[in-house]
Order: C-alpha cells, then structure tokens, then sequence
C-alpha cells in the first residue's frame, strides 16, 4: 500500500487534476436525482413543461461535462501510473541483474499487470469516493430524513463487503499462483516432451501436470464460491436502500418525484459505485499485490564500501561457503601472494566458481574470511579486480564500447591487448572497432575473446579466469593465458583443461572432501584424483579433443 | 471442434444446468422489475410493494447462483480440456512440436483452454441477455415507438465507435511493444553477462542502458491512453444521452397526462437495458473466442500418436542391429552391435549422428527397414518394454518434475553416482529433494542429471546423444570410467577422440552413410577420420 500512496505522491500534479476532474466526472451523480425530482415535481407533473425540459437539459448538461471530465482524468491517471510503471520497470531490471537470471518475457508482463491493476484500483476507489459524496449531498438536498433509509443499509452492506475480502482475497490470490504454476508445469513438460517419450515417463508427467490442474480447478471453485458470496452482500447493500425508500419514503414525506430521483441515485450511482469498488478491489487489487510481491522481491542494498587494497595477496583463512547443508567450500585456507600464477582444477559442481565469487567478493563466507591484500573481499574496490566467466558478456554496440567497458584506453592500448589475447584475427573479420556486434551473432568463442581483450584492458591486476577460455582451442587458451601471466599482478585460472594446471605455478585441486595444494609436478604423489587425471592424460589426445 | 465445446458443457457438470435456470429466470424478472418499481412508486400499494420486494430478493438470488455456476462450470470444463490434451499431446510425443511451436503449445494448454471452457458461460449469458435487452426495446415500443428507433440508432453508433479504436489502437500497440522489445533484448544480454557486471561493479550503468527506449515507452504509452479515452468519450456519451431524450419526451407526455412518473422512470431504465443488447454482442465476440480456441485445441487433438506393439522382449544381451534403414539423411545397410559393447558414433556435423542415435532409441522411425533389440523390431515391442530397455540422454537435456530426484526417475542417488552429479547435487540447497525451479544449474550440471536419467531407466541399451558435451576434463573422466565400467550396451554419439578411444568400437559416419566401423586406434590411421575431431571445441 505505502508504494501505491508514494506513486501518487511523487505526482502532485497529476493527483491533484486527477481529483479536481474526477469530480467532473461523476457529476451525474451528484444531479440526477435533483434534476428528475425537480424535473417530475416542479416540472411536468405540475403542468409547467418547460421548467422539466431545463432539468432534464441539466441532466444532459452533466453527462456531456462527465464525459469531458473522464477523458481528463484518464489521462491525469496515466501521468501517475505510467512513471510508476518506470520505477517498477527498472527495479526489475535491478533485480534480474542482481539475481543473474530473467524472470524471462514474465518481468516485462508483470509490470504491465501491475501498471494496467494499478489504474483500475486507483479509478475505482476515486471514483467510490466522490460518487458517495456527491450522493449523500444530493439526497440531503432532497430530503435530507431519507438518509436514514438509505446510509445505514449502504454502510452494512459495505461492511459486509469488507468482511468478506479478505478471503475473496486469499482465494483470487491461490488461483492466481495455481494458473501460473500450472502453466509453468505445461512449458516444463511441452519442452521435454522428447525427454518424456525417451524415458518412457507418460504416466509420471501425466500425473505431474495432472496435480497441478487439479489443484487449479480447486482453486477456481472456491473462488466461484466467495465471488457468489460477494455478489450476494453487495446485492444486499444495494436492494435494501431502495426497498426502504419504497416503503417508508412517502411516510416520511417524498413526493414520487423525489422517489423516483432517489431510485436514480441509489441504482444508477451508488451500486454501481459499489460494484465497481468490489470488483476493482477484490480482482485487481489482489493482482496488484501479488505482483508487486514478485516484483519487489530479492532486492538487495547495493555494495557500500570501496576499499583499494594495498596490494594483491589473496587469503582465504577457514572459509566455509554452503548453499543448502552440506557445504561446497569447508574451512578453506589458501594464500595467493601478489604475483603468483595459480590454476585450480576439480570436476565442475565441486566448488570451483563459489571459489571465484569468494574471492571477487561476490559471496560472503558463512565462516572464516576472504581478503585481497588484508581488504575483506566484498569491500574491495570492483577496479582492483576483473572477473571473467564462463559465459562472456557481450552487448549491443560497438565492438569499440564493449572493449573499453572496464577502462578509457587509447587505440594502441586496444591494439596492444586485442594482439596479446590472439583476438587481432576477429577484430579484422568483424570490420574494425567501430563495427556494431551483438552477442548471438558471434560464436560463444568470439565472445570469450572479446571479454578477454576487455579484462586485458581494464586497470585490475588482480586476474580470475572462470573456464574463461572454454570455447576457445588448446593453442587459442595457452596463449591468452599466457598473456594474463605476463601483464603482471596475480592470475587465478579455474581450469577447463588439464594443460591449464602444466602452464600454472601452482595448482590447487578440489575434490570435494580436500583441496591440495602443490605444483604439476609434486600433485600426483599427493592427490590421488591428480595422479588418476595426469596418468591417464596424453597432451596427444588432449590436443585433438 | 463443435464436439470439443459439447465436452465442455457435458464436463461443466451440473453447474451448467443450474447457470441455465439462474440466467433464464434472472432475465425475466430483470425485465420485470423496472415497471414494479414504477408501480410502487406511483401506487404506494403493498402489494406492489411486496411484489417488487420477492422480485429483487430473487433477482439477487439468481445473480448469486449465476454467477457461482458460471465460473465453477468453467473451472470443471478447463480442468477436462487440459487433461484430456496433454494426455493426447504425450501420446504424439515430440512430433506435436514440429507441428505447433512450443510456446504455442502452452498457450493453447492455458489461455485457450480457460477461453474454450468459458463458451457454455458465454453461451447461457449471452442468450439470457437478449431477453432484457430486446424486452426493453419492445417496453419502449409499446411507449414510443420513435424513442425505441433512437435507441437502436444510437447502438450502432457505439459499435462503430468501438471498431474505429480497434483499427487504430492496434498500430500504436505495435510501437510500444517495439520499444519494450528493445528493452527485453538489452536486458537478456545484460542478464548472460551478470556475473561480469557484478564483478565489475558496473550494476548501475548497465540498468541505464537497458533502460534507454523508457523515454519511447513512455510516449508511445501516453498515445495509446489518448486513444483510450477518446473512444472512452465517445462510448460512454451515447446511452445517458439517449436516457436524457426518453426523460425529455417522456416528461412531455407525463405533462400531458398520458404517462405517470412511475412509468416514466421505467421508460428510462428500459433505455438503459435496451443498451444492454451491445453487451449481450460483445458475448457473441466471447463466444467467437471461445470457438477459435476450441478450434485451436481440436487441431492438437488431430494430431496421430505413435502406435506401439504389443510384445514382450525376449531375455537377451541387448544386441542392437540395423536392417536395411533408411530414412532422409541416413542410411545404414546392416550394422550389428553386440550386447554389452560400447560403440563411439563419430562424425562431422551433419553426418547424420543424432539421426542414428534416434532411430536406435526409437525417437524416430525409419522409412525403410528395421531396428531390432535382441532379434524385435523396436516398433512391435509395448511401449512399457522398450523404454524399460533403453536409457536415453541428450547433449541438452530437458528436466521435468517437481524435484531434482523426480526428474531423474526411481532410484536417483545410484544413479547419479553414476553419472557424477551426487556431489553436487547434494550441495544443493535441499539435496535431492530441490524443486527444479530453486536448482539453477550449468550446462554441464544439467547433462550428469540428464545422464543420471538415463542410467536409472535403460536396463539392456544406453544410448547417448553428444550427453557429455559440456563437461570439463575431469567430470567427463570420470564419467567416462563409469561408462566403461557398466555392463549394458552403449551407443555414444561425440565429439571427442578421448571418448571414442575408451569406447570398444567406432562408428564412423560421414553424409548419411557408415565410413568406418573398428576400433579407434585402427582408424586414428586416416587423416580423415582424424580431421572430424579438429577444431571440435570451437
């Protein structure tokens, strides 16, 4: 709630010609029933035509202002929801950047769900709003001993209504999740429909989908129950009104006109009023909520301290990092000095890249420390390192802007690390620096080329390589490599190849239960998991694959 | 088609006959109600009192129930259409995508199933409706027959009104999805190089520059809630000023003594449910829809599924041969692989590889010629028996299932010994029982549970396609040690000469026919089997 109140804050503006139109907008409400009890009363019934034709002209008169005034209020509503569509559009970006993965085509949509929601609760509730005022001042213009008859049966059954929201809102609020995991059941099992076929698994994913359609029909029929029960108490907020007015109106002195107008007022403003209210609160707002829920989730408060270390030692003193229970790295230590050329080797799952984002920082040991010259690793100046990934970061741009990303290099300099990654070949094919590239025009190789030069550019010299040179050949990954160790400063390469380990000074081999640490030499002594890679392993075979 | 909408009121279940009674009955007294109000107030009589007082009462009665039935029969209708498809669409197998794209497909399963579950709703409502609506129209009639003319006059104009946004709100959509599709093709790019941002501490530029068509976003948005209201303008003036007509030429008529203001009131609520006949076209539209989208999911439902046979498979090593197979792209005259061997399939891309690999899995049939499995032609054996024999695992496997242990089938933990994954499988923030959706892997970590797969359900055949693709030196070592190590037959489709070396035999494949059939180091002599594994990386 405190972000839809702070959307309409941040336009003043907007909210305050929201308001002044909106009155405009349910004009009607406000003069039917005086216009058609002026109009019967006054008017034709008695005997003075004219006099009825100017009240009914008014009541035409406020129709074509109504009309004016929506217009203009729908567009003061879009100058509030639109930039708040902005804010949660971005925010979905932030979130999606920060969690490393897409809510995919989802976010886009769920922001739009959440604008187009937002629109219909914000229009509803003005709309309730003013439309009560305006009738309340119309009956008592009319007569004001009628609210009695007409106020207390409103108020309980909108109290009623109330009441009952809260469980409309649970219901709508399951089915919502159960459609959407339904369909995310149905994308799983349509896409691995080659998968099921092979494993002969009709039956289990029958059942998977199965379940889960299940639940939804439940769902959809305890929500068919509350929105019955709904319809039932708004019914009777509505009914009630007009029957008492019937019954007891001219006792209490309305002529039929001012009954006939108060009809108007009751069945042409307030219900629908109301109606509007319930669906717009108990549909809408309960998407909006749940969507705003999703959107909002997982954000993080960004990095606050930016510390440059001294200098490159990396140490990690009892570092344990887990994700569930067991934990992936087990009261680690490990001192990298400034310099060093290190290469670590283990079957992937094991523990390799937490080791890497240990290191950037960019996971915090549950125990022990991780620090970069004696700076905890995750206040560490981003400039002081580079990261290189598996899966190279290519954008849309110039081959030009995704080289200088990390630094403002000058066009030798570019020269210079374009060469010394062996990435000189690509630039020329792709037609010089100023060519526009986007990542799936290039193979997922140039693409690791590209983050090379880059990282080879930027200012860090503390280096890691995470399998950054996977797609590329033997003799591609020795030279970049090579390239890293000779610029200087401290090299990490998490290896995808045994030659990797040969190249590096030291090497450090996780296993799962261990990590040992020696060099190519001494490791097949000491680890047996070494040993059974390196005696197996022929530079023959290695070289072909 | 037709048949499937049948279903769907046959399967809405009683809710349907109970939405039938509720609309029809709520109809009538719809009608009736205005001219009992009008009676009362001019009366003040009790009795009209009371009348009115038991149609309102079950007027709110039937609106409950209709609206109760009319969603609950939906539920019932949606929940049988999208049973009755999938359980048809696994029938098809794969062929379905080749048929329908996969999104399509979930689609048709979702969207258009709620749509089609809603025509016997659509239906009910939509006839119920003409009742007040034309009942309205024919009040006014018996009033004024000049009144009832305008009325009709001015629904067309609403309609013509609604059609003219139509027309114009589908191009400026168009620009505004472009401008969001700009921002979505950023974004998917930033998100594949996340890592590299949050190292490099870039987070902020990069939402900057995913974010740069917000400003096209916005105006492109603003146009389209400018069209929005005018038509909103134009739509919502029509009625209450045909409402304020009937008041004006009623008023006369009351001035005159021919009209009460009871009936006066009535005249003008029968305008307005005579408007109701626009609303009664729109539920034809909703019924249009629902047709399209019953059609939709009649055309998946066409679809053949793959028959099977009916026999056993006799006990037997699970010696695979070929026989005279042919089938676009491949040919293979007679091959035979002895049980419990392991066989490499190597070759360029495009030999035709993965083609063999699912004909010897019976993914695929052949055009001609047979696949036997210890002397049966996999197309005679039950679909129970063949894929009890034969395990299968894919370069990029698809996961399904609740948990990671359900995807890879009973008996998980061994099997992804097996296949290397225990490790990291328990790391995992719930072990086996992760949800797939909470357990984001990498290509690799998705192949050993796709392997994992495989091991748990082929007793006799493994068959292999490129399934150790991704994995780094080490895991596909070790992998490779598990394979030599298990008793079945292995068809291995690689890439990789350390691979095919392990394996017992190879079988090299070049355009669609068999090259080479021996062991690798008798072919490593050829320089042209050796150039299919140069440059396999890249």
């Amino acid at each position: 709630m405190k972000v839809l109140w702070a959307a309409v804050r941040r336009q003043p503006y907007q909210a305050v010609r929201l308001a002044g139109w909106s009155v405009a907008e349910v004009a009607p409400s406000w003069v039917i029933g005086v216009a058609l009890a002026g109009a019967i009363d006054d008017g034709f019934g008695a005997g003075r035509p004219g006099t009825g034709l100017v009240w009914v002209g008014v009541l035409g008169l406020s129709w074509a202002v109504a009309a004016v005034g929506a217009r203009q209020s729908l567009l003061a509503l879009a100058g509030i929801v639109e930039p708040f569509r902005e804010v949660l559009q971005a925010g979905a970006v932030r979130d999606s950047l920060a969690a490393g993965r897409i809510g995919t085509a989802a976010a886009t949509m769920q922001v739009e769900v959440a604008r187009d929601t937002f629109a219909t609760v914000l229009g509803v509730l003005r709309t309730f709003v003013f439309t009560v005022a305006g009738v309340v001042v119309g009956l008592a213009a009319l007569l004001p001993a009628l609210l009695v008859l007409v106020v207390p049966p409103f108020l309980a059954g909108l109290a009623l209504f109330l009441l009952a929201l809260r469980p409309l809102a649970r219901r709508q609020r399951e089915f919502l999740l159960a459609d959407e995991r339904t369909a995310d059941a149905v994308a799983l099992t349509v896409g691995g429909l080659r998968d099921i076929r092979a494993c002969g698994d009709e039956e289990r994913a029958a059942a998977f989908v199965g379940r889960r359609v299940d639940t939804q029909a439940d769902a959809a029929r305890a929500l068919a129950r509350v929105t019955a029960s709904r319809t039932l108490a708004l019914g009777l907020g509505g009914w009630a009104p007009v029957l008492l007015v019937l019954a007891f109106g001219p006792g209490l002195g309305a002529s039929s006109g001012v009954v006939v107008g108060v009809l108007a007022y009751i069945l042409q403003s307030l219900t629908p009023a109301l109606n509007g209210l319930a669906e717009g609160l108990g549909v809408s707002g309960v998407r909006l909520l749940v969507t705003l829920e999703r959107l909002s989730g997982g954000r993080r408060p960004s990095a606050p301290a930016r510390v440059t270390p001294p200098d490159l030692t990396v140490e990690l003193r009892g570092a344990t990092f887990s994700y569930g229970r067991e934990p992936v790295i087990d009261g680690l230590d490990l001192v990298v000095p400034e310099g060093e050329w290190l290469a670590v080797v283990g079957p992937s799952g094991i523990g390799k890249s937490t080791l890497a984002a240990l290191v950037t920082g960019l996971a915090v040991p549950a125990e022990g420390r991780v620090t970069v010259g004696g700076v905890p690793a995750d206040q560490v100046d981003p400039q002081a390192r580079v990261l290189i990934p598996q899966e190279a970061y290519v954008f849309r741009g110039t081959l030009w802007e995704n080289l200088t990303y990390l630094s403002a290099a000058t066009e030798a300099g570019v020269d210079a690390a374009v060469h010394a990654v062996g990435a000189a070949d690509l630039v020329r094919r792709l037609g010089g620096y100023q060519a526009g590239i986007q990542a799936d025009a290039l193979t997922p190789g140039e693409r690791q080329l590209v983050a090379l030069a880059r990282a080879y550019l930027s200012p860090a010299r503390l280096t890691i390589l995470d399998e950054a040179t996977c797609h590329l050949d033997p003799a591609a990954e020795a030279r970049a490599e090579h390239a890293f160790a000779r610029r200087g400063g401290t090299l990490i390469v998490i290896a995808h190849r045994l030659s990797s380990a040969r190249r590096a000074g030291r090497v450090l081999v996780m296993d799962g239960a261990t990590a040992v640490l020696g060099t190519h030499a001494d490791l097949p002594g000491r680890s047996p998991l070494y040993a059974d890679l390196a005696g197996r392993w022929t530079p023959d075979l290695e070289h072909a694959s | 088609m037709d048949r499937l909408l049948a279903g769907t009121i046959r399967h809405g279940g009683p809710a349907v006959g109970v939405l039938a009674a509720a609309s029809v009955l709520g109809a009538c007294l719809a009608l009736a109600l205005p001219y009992a109000l009008g009676r009362t107030a001019d009366t003040l009589d009790p009795a009209w009192l009371t009348t009115t007082v038991a149609i309102a009462a079950l007027l709110l009665l039937c609106d409950t129930l209709a609206v109760w039935s009319g969603a609950a029969s939906g539920a019932n209708a949606a929940a049988w259409l999208r049973h009755r498809t999938l359980h048809h669409l696994l029938g098809v197998g794969p062929a379905s995508t080749q048929e329908v794209p996969e999104g399509d497909l979930v689609t048709r399963l979702g969207v258009n199933a709620e749509e089609a579950a809603r025509a016997p709703d659509a239906a009910i409502t939509g006839a119920t409706l003409l009742i007040p609506a034309l009942g309205g129209l024919v009040a006014l009639l018996l009033i004024d027959p000049w009144l009832a003319a305008a009325l009709v006059a001015g629904l067309t104009v609403i309609l013509l009104v609604l059609r003219a946004f139509l027309r114009s709100s589908t191009t400026l959509a168009t620009g505004y999805q472009e401008a969001q599709a700009d921002i979505a093709a950023r974004l998917v790019d930033a998100v594949a190089g996340a890592r590299t941002i949050a190292a490099a501490g870039t987070a902020a530029t990069e939402t900057r520059r995913v974010l740069t068509a917000l400003p096209q976003v916005r105006a492109h948005a603003m146009a389209l809630w400018r069209a929005r209201a005018q038509a909103g303008v134009r739509a919502a003036v029509v009625v209450p000023l045909l409402e304020v007509c009937v008041l004006g030429v009623g008023g006369l008529r009351l001035a005159a003594g021919d009209l009460t203001a009871g009936e006066l009131y009535a005249a003008a609520r029968y305008v307005v449910l005579g408007a109701g006949l626009g609303s009664a076209l729109g539920y034809i539209a909703q019924l249009g829809r629902a047709r399209s989208a019953a059609a939709r999911l009649a055309a998946l439902l066409d679809l053949c599924p793959t028959p099977h046979g009916v026999r056993p498979l006799p006990a037997g090593p699970g010696t695979l041969s070929f026989h005279d197979v042919r089938c676009p792209g491949l040919t293979v005259s007679d091959l035979k692989i002895p049980g419990g061997s392991s066989v490499a399939v190597v070759g360029r891309s495009g030999s035709g590889k993965s083609r063999l690999a699912a004909l010897a899995g019976r993914l695929a049939d052949p055009a001609a010629g047979q696949v036997r499995l210890d002397g049966v032609p996999l197309d005679r054996l039950s679909r129970a028996a063949l894929r009890q024999a034969i395990g299968f695992a894919f370069e990029r496997p698809a996961l399904v299932g609740e948990t990671v242990a359900d995807a890879i089938g009973p008996d998980s933990g061994p099997a992804a010994r097996q296949a290397g994954a225990d490790a990291f499988i328990r790391r995992l923030p719930r072990g086996y029982a992760t949800p797939l959706a909470d357990a984001p892997m990498s290509g690799g970590e998705r192949q050993r549970i796709g392997l994992a797969r495989a091991f748990a359900h082929g007793e006799r055949l493994l068959v292999l396609d490129d399934a150790t693709a991704s994995l780094d030196t080490v895991t596909e070592h070790q992998v490779g040690a598990a394979l030599a190590a298990d008793p079945r037959t292995r068809l291995i489709v690689t890439h990789r000469a350390a691979m095919a070396a392990r394996a017992d035999r190879v079988l090299w494949l070049e355009r669609g026919r068999v090259r080479g059939y021996g062991a690798h180091a008798r072919l490593w002599g050829d320089p042209d089997y050796r150039a299919v594994f140069q440059g396999a990386d890249e």
